[in-house]
């Protein structure tokens, strides 16, 4: 508990400056889908018109929709094998899993991107939301991957120990000691991994199918016409909306997500 | 019948796990066995694919040559990984790259540890929105955030003449912030900072404040107790931040693409070059492949250098 | 895993049922008119499901890789070029193509597709040079040449206030053009002098800048910029919208520019060809062609909709070059492998300098 006293106030200014740097270009995203003006480039005037053109967007708020799912479904799926994988790392002398684990973190998502296209296209699976999804899954397991471990290592294992001692098994042991105790790492891992697929292109662009599309596909190829600030205005309704279902979901689950 | 039964009684229990060690394999496998398997399925075996491709020919207007030639030879080639080592440009570039890389992973950790820090010793009630709070502008599109930087530090935002103010006093020229190297880190940072922040936090969160609190009681000031104490804890949580920044920061190009200027080009816009304009796939599948290893294997320095001291 | 499928199915089955009546249309962001495809709709009883690219290489890419499923795609020259060569697209059944005579012939017969054996013209862009015109008539600097993004000693005057394409194929070709070579030029030595000249320009211009630079222009950051004609005519009435006290114009340089053809054309797996052809010959009506120009200001390669065009947008020589102006265009032909890979190398050392 004197753990929480311990913040200078040297220590609330830097943080509040670097929350200050995450937001301001923020800021200037939401308050431009107001703005009076077809570029984002300066304040002109207040106007609810980009939000009005957006509600008669059916394609792009489509895409907004296909989005949302995808990260939900990719972000559940990476999340729970992701933890698997973290586990495992930290429990087992593994040597194929850390490297299977870590390479799509690093190798370019261009070629990730063109050989899942291959892959699809060899195996004839049809492209649309599902090998988007997919694709996405294959390269959030790292992330989570790495988070949860960076977790448990150091972790104290006699609380582990004493559970199976106490007559646990193995499955009782991890769902009632270990996984309350990373629980913030799995949260951390499953923010990232929802992070990394609603924005994602590369790939997503390579493994989309012809007849659905996500958002991020819909504003990069604007990229030449200018983005214009219905962009801003689906962006933050995307956030909104994001935001309300997770604090649904909190207040649903309070278990599920609380920190310890 | 009951000699039978027995006998299947006695194959069916030596089959099952009933020894601890055996139980241990299972659950080996059980564990690690659906992210190895999704893995190598949708990973491992088509990135095979490219990586076979650096020793193809490029198609002659665009994807890949036929592996066997007109009289059914192989034809392979090793001119693709020659070209790497002979020219030195690429290895310029990707030194560059490295160096941007580097830079953006210190100023990230810089920024992000006090944070992380700050949420992590705030009360319970509070944590979660405040995590929140870090990764909600991300969820928001990587394009109009990036925009949004031009706008800031476009040459007529008041950033820009706030520091041409103060530089006009020294005595300096005024500087152009956007199309520059600099917006290029800011952009790195910008982007990449929620992941520094995440692994930070899952690992300050679960420190016991009593080894603080002894600290203290000892006679230790602010700085020891920091230095010597939280700082040593967090350090599996800093190494994995530094690998979720370092490795993709390595290869992203579509910061430098925005607000970079015209000297800005990283290795991850060399590679989009080879599968885009160029249509060079072969050669792109080069630049990735030592991408790769050279993440890799400053990965695994990290790991060993990581190692805790007890037996993992 | 268990919602996992039930999404895929659910999506498969939905997929599936629609492929009915859909036709597929793989195109630029903002390349054809809302009221044209609604229009499409009702006249063919079907849905019209659009993706988008932003870069004919990352289509390419992209089907090259194998992906299927598209009908009609808008390729620029040269990327038609490769896909002709890579015998990706479906020969076009004239016989259901009556307003093909509505186009005018001087865009029809190109060099890589004679005869229009698979491509069907759709709209045109010259690549030339938009610039903020208070600014460059204070600074006195001529715009009827390449050398205002080439010449240091004109570039001294507007330093950091330039930008260029970020496609090595686009400046390569404004550079030749500028040297008095074709755009087409493929002689090595001439490459090296391309790239002498925009080395020493380099230091002069802001960015490679192939997407804001329309913002940039309108907003005034960049007076002068390397560029499509439609952007530079959308920049315009931005600016003009936002009040500004200048005009951003166009200018054709003397030296001749590279002419963007984009075409329509049937992917050889498309699933619904039929509807295709449909599309393609509604296209070609004139009313429905000049739509697009009125939208973005692009050019019209259809003699037909001349008169449905606004008058603004007709009687801009750059958008519409008269002869003379069309004489000095050249389309962009696709280099060979080897080719690719020399100008790329070039490329890297430009952008690496």
């Amino acid at each position: 508990m004197t753990n929480v006293i311990r913040r200078p106030l040297g220590l609330w200014l830097v943080a509040l400056a670097v929350y200050a740097f995450l937001y301001v270009p923020l800021v200037i995203v939401v308050v431009y889908s107001f703005n009076d003006s077809q570029l984002n480039a300066e304040w002109v005037g207040f106007t609810l018109d980009w939000y009005r053109k957006l509600f008669h967007n059916e394609e792009m708020l489509q895409a907004a929709g296909n989005s949302l799912m995808i990260a939900l479904v990719a972000s559940a799926v990476s999340t729970t094998l992701g933890t698997m994988a973290g586990f495992a790392m930290h429990r087992y002398r593994l040597k194929l899993l850390p490297l299977l684990v870590l390479t799509p973190i690093a190798i370019p998502e261009i070629l990730v991107g063109v050989s899942l296209l291959i892959f699809f296209v060899m195996l004839n699976i049809t492209l649309g939301l599902v090998s988007i999804a997919l694709a996405h899954i294959a390269f959030c397991i790292g992330f989570v991957a790495i988070v949860v471990r960076s977790r448990l290592s150091g972790m104290d294992e006699s609380l582990t120990e004493a559970a199976r001692d106490c007559g646990a098994t193995p499955m009782q042991a991890f769902r009632l000691v270990t996984l309350p105790l990373i629980m913030p790492g799995v949260v951390a891992g499953a923010l990232m991994a929802f992070t990394l697929s609603i924005d994602d292109f590369v790939i997503t662009f390579f493994t989309a199918g012809a007849n659905a599309s996500t958002l991020p596909l819909q504003i990069y190829s604007m990229i030449k016409i200018a983005v214009t600030p219905e962009v801003n205005a689906v962006s933050t309704l995307l956030m909104g909306l994001t935001l309300l279902l997770i604090i649904i979901a909190s207040k649903l689950a309070p278990n599920a997500i609380r920190s310890s | 019948m009951n000699k039978v039964a027995n006998e299947v009684a006695n194959v069916v229990a030596n089959k099952l796990p009933n020894t601890a060690a055996q139980r241990g394999r299972l659950a080996r496998w059980l564990i690690s066995g659906p992210p190895l398997f999704y893995l190598l399925l949708f990973f491992a075996i088509p990135s095979l694919i490219m990586v076979f491709a650096s020793v193809r020919y490029a198609g002659d207007y665009g994807g890949l040559a036929p592996v066997f030639d007109e009289a059914g030879k192989l034809d392979l080639t090793l001119e693709n990984f020659q070209r790497f080592t002979s020219d030195f440009i690429y290895t310029a570039i990707f030194l560059k790259s490295l160096m941007y890389a580097v830079i953006t992973t210190c100023c990230c950790l810089l920024m992000a540890y006090p944070l992380a820090l700050l949420i992590a010793r705030s009360p319970k009630k509070y944590r979660d929105l405040l995590i929140l709070l870090v990764i909600l502008p991300f969820w928001s599109n990587f394009l109009i955030r990036v925009y949004a930087w031009m706008i800031i530090l476009g040459p007529q935002s008041g950033l820009t003449q706030a520091v041409n103010y103060v530089l006009g006093l020294a005595g300096i020229e005024p500087v152009r912030l956007l199309f520059t190297g600099f917006a290029v880190i800011v952009g790195l940072v910008y982007v990449h900072l929620p992941f520094m922040v995440l692994p930070l936090y899952a690992n300050l969160e679960k420190h016991d404040p009593a080894l603080v609190d002894a600290a203290q009681d000892l006679g230790a000031s602010a700085w020891q107790r920091f230095w010597r104490i939280t700082f040593p804890l967090s350090l599996p949580g800093v190494y994995a931040g530094a690998a979720l920044v370092f490795i993709p920061a390595l290869g992203i190009f579509a910061v430098s693409d925005i607000l970079g200027g015209t000297g800005s080009d990283m290795i991850g816009n060399v590679i989009k070059q080879q599968f885009l304009e160029t249509r060079d796939w072969p050669f792109g599948s080069v630049l990735s492949i030592v991408l790769t290893v050279a993440a890799l294997i400053a990965a695994g320095i990290a790991v060993l250098v990581a190692r805790p001291r007890r037996g993992a | 895993m268990k919602k996992l499928l039930t999404v895929a199915t659910l999506l498969f089955a939905s997929i599936s049922a629609q492929a009915a009546d859909e036709l597929r249309l793989y195109n630029w962001n903002n390349y054809i008119a809302p009221e044209t495809v609604q229009r499409f709709e009702t006249f063919c009883k079907c849905k019209v499901v659009q993706t988008y690219y932003g870069d004919n290489e990352e289509m390419l890419a992209k089907l090259a890789a194998g992906a299927k499923g598209y009908d009609i795609i808008v390729p620029t020259g040269n990327a038609l070029d490769a896909l002709i060569k890579q015998q990706a697209l479906l020969p076009l059944d004239k016989s259901q193509l009556p307003n093909l005579k509505n186009v005018n012939p001087a865009y029809l017969n190109t060099d890589f597709d004679k005869g229009n054996k698979y491509s069907v013209p759709y709209a045109y862009t010259v690549t030339l040079m938009g610039y903020n015109d208070q600014k460059m008539k204070e600074l006195g600097i001529p715009v009827d040449s390449w050398a205002a993004i080439f010449d240091p000693k004109i570039l001294a005057k507007i330093k950091g206030k330039v930008t260029v394409l970020d496609s090595a194929n686009e400046l390569m070709a404004a550079a030749l053009k500028y040297l008095g070579y074709s755009a087409n030029d493929t002689d090595e030595q001439h490459w090296q002098q391309a790239k002498d000249v925009i080395i020493k320009a380099k230091p002069y211009w802001a960015a490679f800048n192939g997407s804001s630079y329309i913002k940039e222009l309108t907003v005034g950051d960049i007076w002068l910029a390397h560029g499509y004609s439609n952007d530079i005519f959308q920049a315009d009435v931005d600016a003009q919208k936002a009040g500004r006290k200048f005009h951003i114009r166009h200018a054709l340089p003397k030296e001749g520019a590279v002419l963007a053809l984009d075409s329509m054309v049937i992917h050889k797996a498309a699933p619904r060809p039929d509807l295709a052809l449909k599309f393609i010959n509604f296209m070609l009506d004139g009313k429905n062609a000049a739509e697009l120009s009125n939208l973005i200001g692009s050019g019209n390669p259809n003699a037909d909709a001349a008169k449905y065009i606004k008058p603004e947008i007709a009687n801009n020589p750059a958008i519409f070059p008269d002869k003379a102006g069309f004489a000095k265009l050249e389309m962009l032909k696709d280099l060979n492998s080897k080719q690719r890979r020399a100008v790329n190398r070039i490329w890297t050392e430009i952008r690496a300098r």
